[in-house]
This record gives C-alpha cells, structure tokens and sequence, in this order.
C-alpha cells in the first residue's frame, strides 16, 4: 500500500493558517501524483476554515479546487457557494492534528484523522448545504486524508 | 456390519434421464421449432458464400453517425466523451430496441429480425436513470481498490479479547449485509435494456464494490479471530430491498436509505477503530458507500420529477417507505450489531453503557442525515418517517 512518509528537514517553514500552506500542500499533491492517481480522480472544492484564525480571531477561509488528481486552484474563500463542503474547526484543533501527522511522519494516530475528528460534528464540523455536495467529502475521503497528510513533508509555524 | 444393512445405506442411483432433460428439451424445441428467424439468416449467409460474394452492406454508412471522432479530455476518453459526439449521446426516454444491439448503431433495418429480450421490462428511463450515473461510473473505475493488496494486513495488531470479538462480530454484520447490495442491482440489471448502457455499468460497478466490502470484512473478521453471529433482524431487513416491488423503491431502500446508514456505521468504524488496518478498511468502503448513496438519491430525484402523476407517485414511496423503514430499523436495534458498536465506540465491555450513549448521538445524526437526502430528492419524510429520531434505548 503507498503512503506518505516525510521527513521536515530542510524544508521552508510555512505559517498556518495562510495560502502558501495550502498552496503547498497542493504542490506536495502534484509532486505524490503516483499515490493520487491510486487513490482515483478527486473533483470538488473544498473550504476549510479556521474558525479564530483570522484577524481578531475572526474566521479564515481558503478554498482548495481539486481536479482529477491535482489541486488546481488554492485561493482565499471569497465564494461561499463555490465551495462543495467546508471543513471547519478552531486553531487549536487544528493545531492538534497537523502536529500529530507530523508526529507520526504523514500518518495521523488513529485518534486524529479527519473522520475521526468530524463524525459526531466536533472538533471538526464538515457541513454543506446541499447533503450531496456534503457526500463528496465522504468520496473522496482517503484523497483528502493524504492532502492533508503531506503536511509532515515541511515545517509549520503556528501563531502564540 | 451385515450385507443387507449396508446395501440399505447406500444412495438411490441418479435417475435415468439426464437432470436438467426438461430444460434442454424446451431450448431445443424452441429454437429448433419456434424461433427459427436465425436459421433463415444462417441459411441466406450460407448461400450468399457459396456464391462466391460479399455483402459489405456494413460498409453503408448512410443511417450511421459515422466519421464524428470522440476526443478524449485529459483524464482519458469517457463516456460523458463519448456522448458528446452527435448520434450516441441522446438517451431516450423510453427504450424500444430491446435487444443487445448497441445505441447509435445502425440497428432500426434488421430491428425485424431480431429476437427481443423479454426481460428487459425497465424501458422507461426514469425506472433507473441518475443525473450523475455517469460521473459515478467514472468515479468508480478511478477509485477502485483491492482488498488483498491495499490494505496493510501485516500491521494487523491483536486487541483485548473485548475489542476484539466486537470488531469481528461488526465485520461479522457487514459480510452479512454488504452483497445485499450486489445481488439486488443483479437482479435488476437484466431488466435494464441496452440503450441504458451508463446505469447498467454504474450498477456493475457498485457489485464490484459490494464484492469487495463483503470480501473485506470476511478477511478482516478470519484474520482476527473468527466470524461471529449472524442475526435474523438483518436478514428481515435484507429481504425487505431484494423483495421491494419496482427497481426506484428497491434503490430507495437499498442506496439511499440502508447504504446511508451502512456509511454512518463505515464512518463510525473508521472513528472506532483500533488499529491502522481497521481504519483503512472504513475509510475506503465509506468512499464507495458514498458514492452508491449518490446514485440512490438522484434516482429517486428523477423518478418522481418525471413521473406524469408526481403527487400519486410520491404517496406511492411514502406507502413504501412505511414499511421499509421499519423493517430496516430491525436490523439496526440487533444486539449483534448495537452492542459491539458500542463496545467499540465505548472501549470496552466495561465501558459498553457509555458507547450506547455515544451511539444515541450518531443515530440522531444518522436520522438526520437520512432525511436531508430525502428533502434532496424531493421526497420529505420529515412527517412520515417511521424511524425514531432518538435511539430506542435513548427514549428510555
């Protein structure tokens, strides 16, 4: 089975939230396309949203257009019907599981997957207005765990 | 032992006929007496070799849509490809060609000489159509997998005698049910004509799908320690999608309502699970899951919206689901399902009345979710539903 095995060393430290990061994690996507190409097409954009991770506190929103096997568009959210499903939770949940896939070296314990994190509706809260569009997030699961996964490969810098 | 007991142990001999004699004697009557087209086509073939010519009528491309190539997109050439290019895109609404000859093929000359599929009986395209059949059987084909190999069996880790037994006698659950959802497409499959061709390949593929979740489990469950116990609930509720009376009521039950919960519990055993093993095995079925919850829901979206009585249509699924509800609703308060979930959810045997609090949660959640698809159908049952919103043993 292909997974992802990273290692941070030498490797440009990026701030979360921000674009760049998710715009590396798209690189990183381009990069493993053998292992997206397995896992089969992914076609739907996805929001994810740090609920205090703006200014203020206040939420931050990037949205990630997934094509084929590739992320071809990463950009600030300023479209909310553009998005499929939003994949939202606070910094510190967020936190919490970019450290542990990190930890595991692009593998979540069993405790901090994304559907581990989201099923009963907390810490992570996926939601969608139309529960078709919602089901894309189920779909395409394994694709978006590794999207998220790749996050090991660099080192990320979390705001005090 | 004596020679007369022992002659009296032994086995009648077969009988002197052949076993299948009456079936064989009504294929060769039937071809050889009644359905006797092909030997005139046999005969007219022959004839025309032994004269020394050839017909080249297939050559003709007058009533074809010849010469207009498909292009391929960049993921490859598929069928919303395919369809595109004028004179095969164009499904009907009803299929009068009932025989195997390919849509956008110059058939309509020799439609005369054909036999017809009598069991094609599903010629209206809204008994199985879906807006997004296509989409899924593409999806499908790009996102198959294969339970032998992709799944990292050699990190399988023994539990606690507790955790374990529970995991088995889930996966014990899910072998039971998963082929439901192979063998209820099967059943259909041979009443969908041919120019229906993208539904009969989606539905091919969920029976790919479901062979594999029943393979899955079954490897899972023997490799940790044993299948347990199968259940009369389940297979009340089983009997319930394979004796639904039309194919849309059937997938209602079968994709949208009973898939839609078997995601919950695929979306719960990722979240239970206590190895890495386990949570691939979840993650991966939830994803085909989805996907056939997808088609049941634009399925029945279709029916009712082009159905020429919509509201006697929709009063028709209601008396329908009434039912299917409740018998599926047996197969979900089982013990052998309930209490191992909870274990699992829980963590424990001691620890089994916190996962049924837990589970009360992901019911209500599940309901929910059950719903919502139905409103997207255009099919509310928020006022009929037969399922509780809150658990049986929440109510308590």
């Amino acid at each position: 089975m292909e997974t992802q095995a990273h290692s941070q060393e030498g490797v440009g430290a990026l701030a979360f939230p921000s674009v760049e990061w998710f715009q590396r994690l798209a690189q990183l996507m381009r990069d493993n396309r053998a292992l997206h190409e397995h896992l089969g097409y992914i076609d739907c954009v996805a929001q994810f949203t740090i609920l205090d991770g703006g200014l203020s506190a206040r939420p931050w929103s990037v949205q990630v257009a997934f094509e084929e096997f590739e992320a071809v568009d990463t950009c600030l959210a300023d479209d909310k019907a553009r998005a499929d499903f939003t994949i939202e939770a606070t910094l510190a949940t967020w936190r919490e599981m970019i450290e542990n896939i990190a930890c595991g070296r692009g593998r979540p314990d069993l405790t901090h997957t994304l559907n581990y994190l989201s099923h009963t509706g907390a810490p992570i809260r996926v939601w969608s207005d139309d529960p078709l569009r919602k089901d894309l997030f189920f779909r395409y699961n394994q694709s978006l765990q590794e999207f998220v996964n790749a996050s090991a490969a660099f080192r990320t810098i979390f705001p005090d | 032992m004596s020679i007369g007991s022992s002659a009296e142990s032994l086995r009648p001999l077969p009988p002197a006929g052949g076993m299948n004699e009456e079936q064989v004697a009504y294929y060769e009557s039937e071809f050889k007496e009644h359905a006797t087209r092909w030997a005139e086509i046999l005969e007219r073939n022959a004839e025309r070799m032994r004269r020394g010519q050839y017909s080249l009528h297939w050559m003709n491309t007058d009533k074809a849509a010849w010469g207009r190539r498909a292009k391929p997109s960049s993921r490859g050439l598929t069928y919303t490809d395919i369809n595109n290019v004028p004179g095969y895109g164009t499904i009907p609404d009803r299929a009068t060609c009932l025989n195997f000859a390919p849509r956008g093929s110059v058939r309509d000359p020799y439609a005369d000489e054909m036999p017809a599929v009598d069991d094609y009986t599903l010629v209206e395209r809204s008994e199985s159509w879906a807006d997004n059949v296509v989409t899924l059987y593409e999806e499908a084909k790009a996102r198959q997998w294969n339970a032998t190999r992709d799944i990292p069996w050699t990190e399988l880790e023994r539990l606690p005698e507790d955790l374990e037994k529970a995991t088995c006698q889930l996966c014990t659950f899910l072998t039971e049910v998963e082929f439901v959802a192979g063998d209820f497409p099967a059943k259909w499959l041979y009443k969908i004509p041919q120019d229906f061709l993208e539904v009969k390949s989606f539905i091919v593929t969920q029976m790919v799908d479901e062979a594999r979740h029943q393979e899955v489990f079954r490897k899972r469950a023997i490799a940790g320690g044993g299948l347990l116990h199968a259940s009369p609930g389940f297979e009340w509720a089983l009997r319930a999608i394979i004796d639904a009376p039309t194919h849309t009521m059937g997938t209602f039950l079968l994709n949208l309502l009973g898939e839609g919960l078997v995601l919950s519990i695929f979306r719960s055993g990722e979240m239970i699970a206590k190895t890495h093993v386990d949570k691939e095995i979840f993650r991966r079925c939830l994803q085909d899951e989805a996907r056939h919850v997808s088609y049941g829901v634009l399925e029945l979206k279709n029916y009712l919206d082009k159905s020429p009585h919509r509201e006697a249509a929709i009063e028709e699924m209601h008396r329908f689901a009434d039912v299917g509800e409740r018998v599926i609703l047996t197969a979900f308060t089982e013990a052998a399902l309930v209490e191992p979930v909870a274990i699992l959810l829980g963590g424990g045997l001691d620890k089994i009345d916190q996962g049924m609090e837990g589970q009360g949660h992901l019911w209500k959640m599940s309901v929910e979710e059950y719903l919502q698809r139905c409103d997207r159908a255009g099919f509310s049952r928020r006022e009929r539903c037969t399922i509780p919103m809150e658990s049986p043993w929440g109510q308590s």
